[in-house]
């Protein structure tokens, strides 16, 4: 199941949002050694984790976090027009019906099959979102082999701007149409496995 | 520049054959200030096991002496693209692998045919071969530098344009061979050096279980020796480094 938290009242929510924090601190600090912050040694949480933010948490049968991806509203503060508008060849996009996909998380306690299985449910998931929601578009900032990556999900992708070196990372950035069409793009290249959405309730949210 | 890089995404998101993105990649690259490109997968095109492209158009004679050599998995090029992520210029090579006598053969025998520098863009795919796309000058011209960045965005996109027309080919193809949950995790500890009885111990299972899902992974490959199938496993992707270096 995916969980979609829209818009927490507070960060630690619930116990599923606890457990991304976690599994996010695991992959983008201790693996992959960014430079982002760290709270209480636990949690790796920025700036934009605030009450704007989308969340679409891809849990197991025991409730653990296989995956997970933040999406920010573009027309407000986000990662590729406030921290990367440089990746741009234009201006950043910004619209209500463009969101940024970020922080997308694979847990690292699964093997390499179930990681690139919860990677296909968690991209087929960002696209239902995004066909429930209106939303047209995606954009991101990658590094150059996860943006190869991304290509080969299948959905119609466009560079956005020329990759540039930035803090010795080669980063790009793309921008992802979704369309009715999209589930059928991601379905040939083997990637469609489609998972049910489910709201976070209420009363844990508040 | 941007702008010829946005219309190339654009072009090739229609072809239909190699030979068209090959025209695409002739046209894209000479306007980068490059002569040559080449598109591939990192394996031997007279025997892959696996659907693979290569595209290019590199001199007369280059791609008989590179497939008589058996330079599809020992070329510099490709060694050195399977440690990085991002695009790097050939004179940056002896940095990245240790280069043998034979390395640096190879290396000539492309100046002699009147390839220059190159810039190579890796592109790994999970579960898949790795591949690159190279871009190189005729003999004693500098890379353009300025269209390095370029060059890595035409890369990645052609690759994933190869990678779609290679989609279309294979429905025509056989089954590629495939293990089930089961024979790939006994593959998996196999290639961590567990003995059957170990494998049995940790997946809960009789180590007869275990002898026969070997068995049948070894059937599915085609192959006879433990060693082969590991090996096979890791090259088409079944099973990665990280599951076996884990600790």
């Amino acid at each position: 199941m995916v969980l979609v938290v829209e818009r927490p009242h507070r960060p630690l929510a619930s116990q599923a949002l606890v457990r991304m924090f976690e599994a996010r601190k695991r992959v983008f600090v201790d693996l992959l050694k960014w430079d982002v912050p760290v709270l209480d040694g636990r949690y790796e949480m920025d700036e934009f984790d605030d009450t704007h933010a989308v969340y679409l948490i891809l849990l197991g049968d025991q409730g653990e976090h296989l995956a997970s991806a933040r999406l920010l509203e573009t027309c407000r503060p986000h990662i590729l027009g406030d921290l990367f508008p440089s990746l741009c060849a234009a201006e950043p996009p910004r619209a209500p019906a463009i969101l940024e996909i970020t922080r997308f998380c694979l847990d690292p306690s699964q093997s390499s099959a179930q990681r690139l299985r919860s990677r296909n449910r968690l991209v087929s998931a960002l696209v239902d979102y995004a066909l429930g929601r209106g939303i047209a578009t995606y954009t991101g900032v990658a590094e150059m082999g996860w943006l190869q990556q991304i290509l080969a999900f299948g959905w119609r992708c466009r560079p956005l701007g020329i990759p540039r070196l930035i803090n010795g990372k080669m980063l790009g950035a793309l921008s992802i149409d979704v369309g009715p069409d999209t589930p059928a793009l991601l379905a040939c290249a083997g990637i469609h496995e489609p998972v049910a959405l489910a709201s976070m309730p209420e009363r844990e949210a508040a | 520049m941007f702008d010829r890089v946005d219309a190339f995404v654009r072009d090739i998101r229609e072809i239909e054959c190699e030979a068209e993105l090959e025209a695409a990649l002739a046209d894209v690259c000479g306007e980068m200030g490059f002569s040559f490109f080449a598109l591939t997968h990192h394996v031997d095109m007279r025997q892959a096991s696996q659907p693979a492209v290569r595209l290019h158009n590199y001199p007369e004679g280059w791609e008989e002496y590179f497939e008589d050599q058996k330079l599809g998995r020992s070329d510099p090029v490709h060694r050195a693209s399977q440690l990085t992520t991002v695009g790097f210029a050939w004179s940056r090579l002896p940095r990245m692998i240790h280069l043998t006598p034979r390395d640096r053969q190879v290396l000539d025998a492309a100046g002699d045919r009147g390839i220059g520098d190159g810039f190579t863009i890796p592109a790994h795919v999970p579960g898949e071969v790795n591949g690159s796309c190279s871009f190189a000058t005729a003999a004693g011209q500098a890379l353009p530098d300025e269209h390095l960045g370029l060059a890595q965005l035409v890369g990645a996109f052609a690759f994933e344009a190869a990678r779609n027309l290679v989609r279309m080919r294979q429905l025509d193809l056989a089954e590629l061979p495939r293990l089930t949950d089961r024979q790939r995790d006994c593959v998996m500890w196999a290639a961590r050096g567990k003995s059957d009885w170990e494998i049995s111990r940790i997946l809960g299972v009789s180590r007869d279980t275990v002898i026969e899902h070997l068995r049948h992974a070894r059937d599915r490959y085609g192959v006879g020796k433990r060693t082969q199938l590991t090996v096979q496993a890791l090259f088409d992707g079944t099973i990665s480094f990280a599951d076996v270096m884990r600790r």
